[in-house]
């Protein structure tokens, strides 16, 4: 479980908070979307939850251990990927890697050697452990730098963009890696992503931060249902767009698209292009995806 | 712990042996530099009176020149491609893997000027010799080194631009702490801000022992011993200190 209580992070070079009175709790096995624009403070906060960054306020706990007061057993309980970073040695081996990482985290060899093993080989990786990294594939590099996240199999996993210029397959192959973490072996993950398709698809719960505030904390169904009343709906027209409304006209059909605020100004619409002697050829409900819901969160003004 | 270092200490060289080349072109570089700039300074010949004594200094630089270079070179790179911030994301202390990071550049180091200083010697048939009171100015020596790179590591946690002063202060070492000329060579007023710099007074309590025939004692009443240990334990505290002030910071405001 991760428990983030009124964390905050004021860098003294910017003045102001980078993080600002942030709370949030996950419970353990669930996977959470952490999401917010460039700069809105969650790679600060994923640090600060790494231990890479203490707290001007707040604290961070992990499986219950304070990070900054109880650093030790926080650690053993966290395995984390950090954006923009190689994260592992590209001068040695997947192998020598893992077993290094691991060490690091208080491992015996033993554990190590079988839990490297499984992992390499669920990544395809076994045939090629004892090549360097640097020669491996971008993704190939990623599957590494998660498997050592995952070697000592700590309870929560941070990840902050796994799948930022991966391609299909490896990314496809790292939602089902957490997928699975989550659903069988009760991991706690934590994701940031600026890809809302991966988000939405593995992610139980979604967190959106902007300006180092927490502005939505919803199971991701919630947050989508939630947004049910900004929901949009494509109606195709026969010929022009009548008066009052604009489309995009192609072989004499328009296409126009609304967005209404309650499910009864559809019918109010209906009646508004039957008034104009409009021919309606369909009328379809475009219901949000989280892409919608997200940018409508981080474009609402900012609350005092 | 011990699980911990073992760890850092076999990472570190794993990384340094992955590109052997690069070190075998070096170290063929500093053994020609060496002999070439004694010829110069010989005036057309290699001076049996003054090889061993600039051997010890020589040697005494490469030590610190590549145990430095490893070790903050090192630290830049791992700061840069994100292992370190995964390095200490380890329950084990922070001190830690930082002191198997020295003991790596140590054992690089050490490695790095016994076959450079090997190969003048059988090149130019330098002999040097060997005296048990030789033993304690060594492993000081070694201390002050170390602790001189471990402070060029802990500035590198805030100024990753360390680069130019390291290479400033090691240079300077190369010019003053004897090997191009014995110390006795030099005015009072260098040698002053020579004994400043690490190495120096190694080297100088090592060549008395070598080649003047002083005991241990002797070095003590004749104020080397003591100079250099001053000079080691200042260096080692003030080394630790700037490590936790830096490593603080860092965690605070990263650079």
């Amino acid at each position: 479980m991760i428990e983030i209580n009124a964390l905050t992070k004021v860098y003294a070079t910017a003045g102001l908070p980078a993080v600002d009175n942030l709370s949030l709790h996950v419970p353990a096995g669930s996977v959470i979307g952490f999401l917010g624009p460039n700069g809105a403070g969650k790679t600060t906060t994923i640090k600060m939850m790494a231990g890479l960054l203490t707290p001007t306020s707040g604290q961070v706990r992990l499986g219950g251990f304070d990070v900054t007061r109880q650093r030790p057993a926080a650690m053993t309980r966290i395995g984390a990927v950090l954006e923009g970073s190689r994260n592992v040695y590209w001068s040695l081996s997947a192998w020598q890697n893992l077993m290094y990482f691991g060490r690091l985290k208080g491992m015996r060899r033993a554990r190590i050697k079988d839990r490297a093993r499984d992992l390499l080989t669920e990544l395809g990786l076994w045939e090629r452990r004892d090549d360097k990294v640097g020669g491996f594939s971008r993704g190939m590099q990623q599957k590494v730098a998660i498997a050592a996240a995952l070697i000592a199999d700590p309870p929560i996993v941070l990840l902050d963009e796994p799948t930022l210029g991966l391609d299909v397959e490896a990314t496809r192959t790292i939602k089902r890696w957490i997928a699975e973490l989550a659903g069988e072996l009760g991991t706690t993950v934590l994701i940031t992503t600026h890809q809302l398709g991966v988000v939405e698809e593995v992610c139980d719960r979604v967190a959106v931060i902007r300006q180092g505030r927490l502005v939505a904390d919803l199971p991701t169904r919630e947050l989508l249902a939630g947004s049910r009343e900004r929901d949009r709906y494509e109606i195709r027209v026969e010929g022009a767009a009548p008066p009052g409304f604009d489309g995009v006209t192609r072989d004499g059909v328009t296409t126009i698209t609304l967005r209404v605020d309650a499910p009864g100004e559809v019918y109010d619409l209906v009646e508004r292009l039957r008034a104009h002697g409009v021919v309606l050829q369909s009328l379809t409900q475009v219901r949000p995806d989280l892409e919608d819901v997200f940018l409508a969160l981080i474009q609402e003004p900012a609350h005092a | 712990m011990l699980d911990v270092l073992r760890a850092e200490i076999g990472k570190g060289l794993r990384i340094q042996l992955a590109h052997p080349a690069g070190h075998v072109i070096t170290l063929l570089i500093s053994t020609m530099m060496y002999l070439g700039l004694q010829f110069v300074l010989g005036q057309g010949e290699l001076r049996q009176d003054v090889l061993p004594q600039t051997l010890v200094a020589i040697g005494a630089y490469w030590f610190l020149q590549y145990a430095g270079l490893v070790m903050v070179a090192d630290l830049i790179e791992e700061q840069r491609t994100g292992t370190l911030a995964q390095a200490r994301m380890s329950p084990a202390p922070p001190w830690l893997p930082m002191l198997g990071r020295l003991i790596t550049a140590s054992i690089f180091g050490l490695a790095v000027a016994a076959v450079a200083a090997t190969v003048p010697m059988l090149v130019a048939g330098i002999t040097l010799p060997l005296s048990w009171a030789a033993l304690l100015p060594v492993l000081l020596l070694g201390v002050d080194v170390l602790a001189f790179t471990f402070l060029l590591a802990a500035v590198a946690l805030r100024s990753p631009m360390i680069g130019a002063l390291q290479s400033l202060l090691v240079s300077l070492v190369l010019l003053l702490n004897g090997s191009f000329l014995p110390l006795a060579l030099y005015p009072d007023w260098l040698a002053v801000l020579a004994r400043l710099l690490p190495t120096t007074l190694g080297i100088e309590a090592i060549t008395r022992t070598l080649f003047d025939g002083r005991t241990v004692a002797e070095l003590w009443t004749g104020g080397t011993l003591p100079q250099l240990l001053a000079h080691t334990v200042v260096l080692t505290v003030a080394s630790g200190l700037l490590f936790v002030r830096n490593h603080r910071r860092t965690l605070r405001e990263p650079s």
